[in-house]
């Protein structure tokens, strides 16, 4: 039996109106099927609600007009409304953006309702325009966070990763060390590091290894990106500073999505994604396996160094840069159950390996030095409506997380030079030293995580919910180094508790206008041992603790002042707490503070955001937003020139004031045009430094109070262009083109204020060109694409001079069903 | 007339959307400050800490370092990375770097702006040090706590370039781990340098009851012996490479203090200072500056040489039993004197915090006057010191976390 003359069985196809509904064009559909169960000693309507264009709808609110019950749908558009008298109801669904729905429901003793609804865009009749349908991203984009929602949809067919999807997004920036695999810096507006945090379908990924980078995780197994901007919403649970990001993999319950790519510089991507579920057991298993092979060996212009002096500069290949990584992501359970709408079992299990070419800069070059990962990951996911009580959702995601890392540097005596020459450090009288490259070492960190998320919605009326997060999160890392078993920091391992909860009152005090707002509590408590008076007789080691509480609030509003014009503002005061390190410092180079409190931001956005479709025919989005930042007691490495000792503090502010703005343009299903374009002005605030040695207190002047923080690029945008031609040749297929152009201003490595401006230390201005070229056959079944990147072989680098791969060319083959 | 208020939409937008270009007009900061050019010109290396905890050095030219503020906004060499600096002849070298271990020379070119010369070079581990030698080349040291082998190399000054290297085991020096380097000089047919056992995790010092020199040949850079002595502690301390000083006849001084303040967790010998005598490779037996009797137990970890067996000195005022650790402070300047055994305080000079680095670097002898830059409150000084009458005036603030270098050109 195929897939598709199951759906089409009696019952079943109520379960899939998300196919169904896309033939359904006009206003409401209602399929009511009564169930001869007769085991619940009350009614019940269940269902799914939908957009006329085929897309589930989350966060419709459904009441049953008298009871005064009510609910809200779930992700997948799913609702359920129990404990239901007999009588005659009417049954109202609303939803922002949509015409509401009214529908009356005769209700006989044990009957079970299922409805499937379909809910039209809301049509304005101003002139000419007419309101489109919305899509999954767009829904999210209409949130009254400040967030960026990119569907991958359109890139399935490239050979991006989840890094390509996010470098699209205004106010993101990613810089990279080098090609596939190298290290990678996210920043959004600013921010970085442990300020933004990263999840993955709701589950915090920050320790998910680095095999599940950004740059491993390829287009075809996401669905999409969104990107919340300085204000995150409280189902997120975090302790962001500047934002978050969730990647949401893809969730369609009937599959298939194969690719492999081959390209420049023996690159090898292949993907597979799947899912199958029966309907009538609702049983599910969902699939992804990704591959990613490259050696990474494209040109560089690099200093030759022969008996420690550079003798040349030239153009060198990479030697020892190979990057491999795979993931198998595995989910299996029930979907649409009485006992739970999802209860899934998951496993992850992932590992990659990393030739280290080069240090903190391209001037050291290495031979040998390997990193390697392995995580594994068992997830739980569970969801259900009217849990208890109708109009309480719940739903709780928990993983566990065992990652293994390695570092390693064990040759001894060798050095390497760009060409790839390997010379051997010997002393005058023959001795060859044990030197590793850069330290030998052969460290493993072991971390343990266990993370869960527990959400509830209740939804107190048609305009009002209610929603309580509570996040817990408990991280425990260890360390040994084979080559140095007497390494004072890996004595201690370190562990780390931290809790959030958060509570949001979302209301909607007319159709256009809707307001949350929302409290957050964070609790730490980090704990390790640590030895006192090292080389002293009372030396000794302690266990030490560290317990913390802090909390944030915020609200996020939107107003439609016309359908097509939507307006919105929030604001958030959240906190980013600190690390172990930075409260314990390790024993060793780096002294405990536990004075040390968490870093604190004031974030506010103002953002608006047009949209227009002419005739069906041409569609225009038109965005543009302010963002301001406000980061105080950032944590901060204390210095000390007389000694090797530092600590962290709580010293730095910092200020963002930036604009971003993105267009999107569409005629038909024919031509698109796009662009966004971020200017972000980061400057420090910070009015005095710390320093025990520089003078009598230890306190100085900040001399670059005031100036753009160096190191970070303050102006940059990207465009695209596409054409694509239908049903060309054969019915059924497509044949694509896009271009691309990147642009990063130059910026400086240095303060711009001091110094006469040493060229060594400017980022130069950046531009790059990529071309695609896509055919697809039998209505995407069959995909052929072929790409080339950097066109013009432009110089690219992010950080300090580390060379990006210049021009290279892939193809992928890709099968869907 | 709905259309056109559209229209009008459209515009608002395009307004915002480039907005963001034309706010970029205004990020830029042209504002050069016209820098001295002339002969004659001080050049401090200034140290900026920046908020990633990276530094910036710049080196800037100054006519006059006596009065006024002295910065590098909108002017000076900029180097990125952490640097150490040293004058040695006409040019001006840097060590050190981002990721790197570079030497780079700094001279002034036919306008009088500061440029770089020769070919940059490139090392395993940081130089320790770089000091002259007595055929004008520059002589260098690789020497850390956590590697087995020392390298000496002698380099050209004005291609920068490596003339020749030699290795040696660190196990031909001691069979302890740790050794860190502390002072370095070049005298007749040998190449002294000191160097003190500091744990490479922990940096603890728990052997402190010998002063230790290695002795290397010149200009073959071979390793000859360690020589010792146990009336002192280990020579030289932490950062300040001030272990050993070379006077005009080439006796070689190696100081010892052991001092908490710079990096010594213990101390189980008196301090002092020792004498190698010109041409030889042994400690002479009859000579000791014992800080106990000169300077009622006082310390110093930075000497420079003046001429006349006169050297200046930062001491330290706190007792050993006393100090904070890596503190380098509280400091008072002074001159002693080597042969008659004599101190005498610039009493000018507030005590202040140290640097832990290099004084012969971060402090200009111009053969007359000494320019040291002392950190009061929230600001550092300029103070020109004479050394002949120990008195010392007040000049220029220096706008800047520290000064790296101090030199005239």
């Amino acid at each position: 039996m195929t897939a598709c003359t199951r759906k089409f069985k009696l019952y079943t196809l109520i379960k899939h109106t998300t196919y169904s509904a896309i033939v359904i064009i006009f206003l409401i559909l209602v399929r009511s099927t009564m169930l001869a169960s007769g085991q619940t000693s009350t009614a019940q309507i269940s269902g799914n609600v939908s957009s006329s264009t085929g897309e589930s709808l989350p966060g419709v609110s459904l009441v049953l007009g008298d009871l005064n019950l009510g609910t809200i749908t779930d992700i997948e558009g799913n609702f359920r409304l129990d404990h239901i008298p007999e009588g005659n109801y009417e049954l109202q669904a609303s939803c922002m953006g949509f015409e509401s729905f009214q529908k009356n429901v005769q209700v006989s003793l044990h009957e079970q309702i299922k409805l499937n609804i379909v809910l039209q865009e809301k049509t304005y009749s101003i002139n000419d325009v007419v309101v489109s349908g919305k899509s999954a991203t767009r829904r999210v984009i209409e949130q009254a966070y400040q967030v960026s929602s990119v569907s991958a949809k359109d890139m399935f067919n490239s050979t991006a990763d989840a890094k390509a999807v996010m470098n699209r997004i205004s106010g993101v920036r990613i810089q990279e060390d080098g090609g596939l695999g190298s290290n990678i810096d996210f920043t959004l507006n600013g921010f970085s590091g442990d300020q933004v945090k990263f999840f993955m379908d709701g589950i915090p990924m920050d320790n998910f290894g680095s095999s599940l980078g950004l740059g491993d995780l390829p287009v075809n197994m996401i669905e999409q990106v969104d990107v919340y901007k300085g204000v995150v919403p409280v189902w997120l649970g975090t302790d962001a500073l500047g934002g978050a990001v969730n990647i949401i993999t893809n969730r369609k319950n009937d599959y298939l999505d194969a690719s492999y790519s081959i390209g420049s510089f023996n690159t090898h991507r292949a993907s597979l994604n799947g899912a199958y579920t029966n309907p009538e057991t609702g049983f599910t298993v969902r699939g992804n396996f990704f591959y990613n092979y490259s050696d990474n060996n494209y040109d560089v212009l690099a200093e030759i160094v022969e008996n420690n002096t550079i003798v040349d500069t030239a153009e060198v290949e990479r030697f020892h840069d190979r990057y491999r990584s795979g993931t198998i992501k595995l989910e299996t359970g029930y979907i649409n159950k009485k006992y739970a709408d999802n209860l899934l079992l998951g496993i992850m299990a992932s590992a990659n390996d990393k030739e280290v070419q080069h240090g903190a800069t391209m001037h050291t070059v290495y031979g040998g030095i390997m990193r390697n990962s392995q995580s594994l990951i068992p997830t739980l996911r569970y969801s259900k409506k009217n849990l208890l009580a109708d109009g309480l959702d719940v739903s709780l995601y928990s993983a566990l997380n065992f990652s293994e890392s390695q570092v390693i540097d064990t040759l001894r005596g060798v050095r390497y030079n760009w060409l790839g020459e390997r010379t051997i450090s010997e002393t005058s009288d023959g001795q060859v030293s044990n030197n590793g490259e850069f330290f030998r070492t052969f460290t493993t960190l072991n971390e343990e995580e266990f993370t869960s998320q527990l959400n509830a919605g209740y939804a107190l009326s048609t305009r009002s919910s209610l929603a309580f997060n509570y996040a817990f999160n408990y991280f425990h890392r260890k360390a040994f180094d084979t080559e140095n078993p007497d390494n004072i920091d890996n004595r201690f391992p370190k562990s780390m508790t931290k809790q959030v909860l958060g509570l949001a009152y979302k209301f909607d005090p007319n159709p256009k206008w809707s307001m949350t707002l929302f409290g957050k509590l964070f609790f730490l408590k980090a704990k390790t041992s640590k030895e006192f008076d090292f080389a002293l007789e009372t030396q000794r080691t302690e266990a030490i603790e560290n317990s913390q509480q802090n909390w944030g609030y915020g609200f996020a509003s939107t107003y439609f002042v016309l359908p097509q014009l939507q307006l919105k503002t929030s604001y958030e005061h959240t906190s980013r707490m600190p690390m172990p390190l930075e409260i314990f410092g390790n024993g060793l180079f780096v002294d405990a503070n536990p004075d040390l409190g968490p870093e604190q931001s004031d974030n506010f956005n103002i953002g608006t955001e047009y949209r227009l479709n002419l005739n069906q025919q041409h569609r225009l989005a038109i965005g543009s937003s302010f963002v301001y930042r406000e980061a105080d007691d950032l944590i901060y490495t204390v210095v000390t020139v007389s000694s090797p000792k530092t600590h962290y503090d709580n010293l730095n502010k910092t200020r963002v004031l930036g604009v971003e703005g993105n267009f999107q343009y569409n005629w038909k299903e024919l031509f698109h045009l796009g662009a966004n374009v971020t200017f972000q002005d980061i400057t420090d605030q910070a009015e005095l430094i710390y320093n025990e040695s520089y003078t009598g207190t230890g306190w100085q002047k900040n001399f670059h109070h005031g100036f753009r923080l160096p190191n970070k690029p303050y102006f940059f945008g990207n465009a695209n262009a596409g054409l694509t031609l239908h049903e060309l040749k054969q019915p059924g297929s497509s044949l694509s083109l896009n271009y691309f152009f990147n642009f990063v201003e130059q910026y400086f490595l240095t303060w711009a204020e001091m110094g006469s401006t040493n060229d060594k230390y400017v980022i130069p201005r950046q531009i790059s060109h990529d071309m695609e070229v896509g055919y697809s056959f039998q209505n995407g079944k069959y995909n052929l694409s072929a790409e080339c990147r950097n066109i013009f072989d432009t110089r690219l680098y992010d950080k300090y001079y580390l060379q990006k791969p210049g021009r290279s060319f892939s193809i992928k083959l890709r099968y869907t069903i | 007339m709905k259309r056109f208020k559209n229209i009008k939409l459209i515009a608002l937008f395009a307004v915002l959307f480039g907005g963001s270009l034309l706010l970029n007009s205004c990020g830029d900061n042209d504002n050069p400050v016209d820098e001295y050019t002339g002969d004659d010109a001080y050049v401090l290396s200034l140290a900026y800490q920046g908020t990633d905890g990276n530094f910036t050095y710049y080196s800037v030219q100054f006519e006059d370092v006596m009065s006024g503020k002295l910065s590098a906004l909108g002017q000076g060499f900029d180097q990125l990375g952490y640097f150490t600096y040293n004058q040695i002849g006409d040019k001006i070298y840097s060590t050190g770097g981002m990721g790197t271990n570079n030497i780079i020379g700094l001279e002034k070119d036919a306008n009088g702006n500061l440029q770089e010369i020769g070919g940059v070079s490139s090392f395993d581990n940081s130089l320790n040090d770089v000091v002259e030698t007595e055929g004008n080349k520059l002589l260098s040291v690789e020497m850390s706590s956590t590697s087995d082998v020392v390298t000496l190399h002698i380099i050209d000054p004005e291609t920068v370039t490596i003339n020749s290297s030699n290795s040696t085991a660190v196990s031909n020096l001691t069979d302890l781990t740790g050794t860190s380097f502390s002072g370095m000089v070049q005298s007749g047919n040998y190449v002294f340098v000191s160097f003190y056992i500091s744990d490479p995790a922990t940096y603890a010092t728990n052997h402190t009851d010998v002063a230790q020199v290695a002795v290397f040949s010149y200009p073959e850079l071979e390793f000859v012996k360690v020589i010792e002595d146990t009336r002192t502690g280990p020579i030289g301390g932490f950062g300040t490479n001030s272990g050993l000083t070379k006077d005009e006849s080439g006796n070689v001084y190696a100081l010892s203090h052991s001092n908490p303040a710079n990096g010594y967790s213990q101390f189980t010998n008196d301090a002092g200072i020792l004498r190698i005598n010109s041409g030889d490779t042994e400690f002479d037996e009859n000579y000791l500056f014992d800080f106990d009797a000169v300077t009622d137990g006082k310390t110093t970890a930075h000497l420079v040489y003046l001429g006349n067996g006169k050297v200046f000195a930062e001491m330290n005022m706190q007792d050993r039993s006393e100090q904070a650790t890596w503190s380098d402070s509280p400091l008072k300047p002074a001159v002693l004197d080597l042969q008659n055994k004599t101190i005498n305080y610039i009493e000018d000079v507030p005590e202040h915090a140290g640097l832990g680095r290099k004084l012969a670097a971060s402090a200009l002898y111009d053969g007359t006057s000494i320019y040291l830059c002392v950190p009061e409150d929230v600001s550092i000084y300029v103070y020109k010191i004479d050394p002949s009458n120990y008195t010392a005036t007040k000049g220029a603030e220096v706008e800047a976390n520290f000064v790296a270098g101090f030199f005239k050109l």
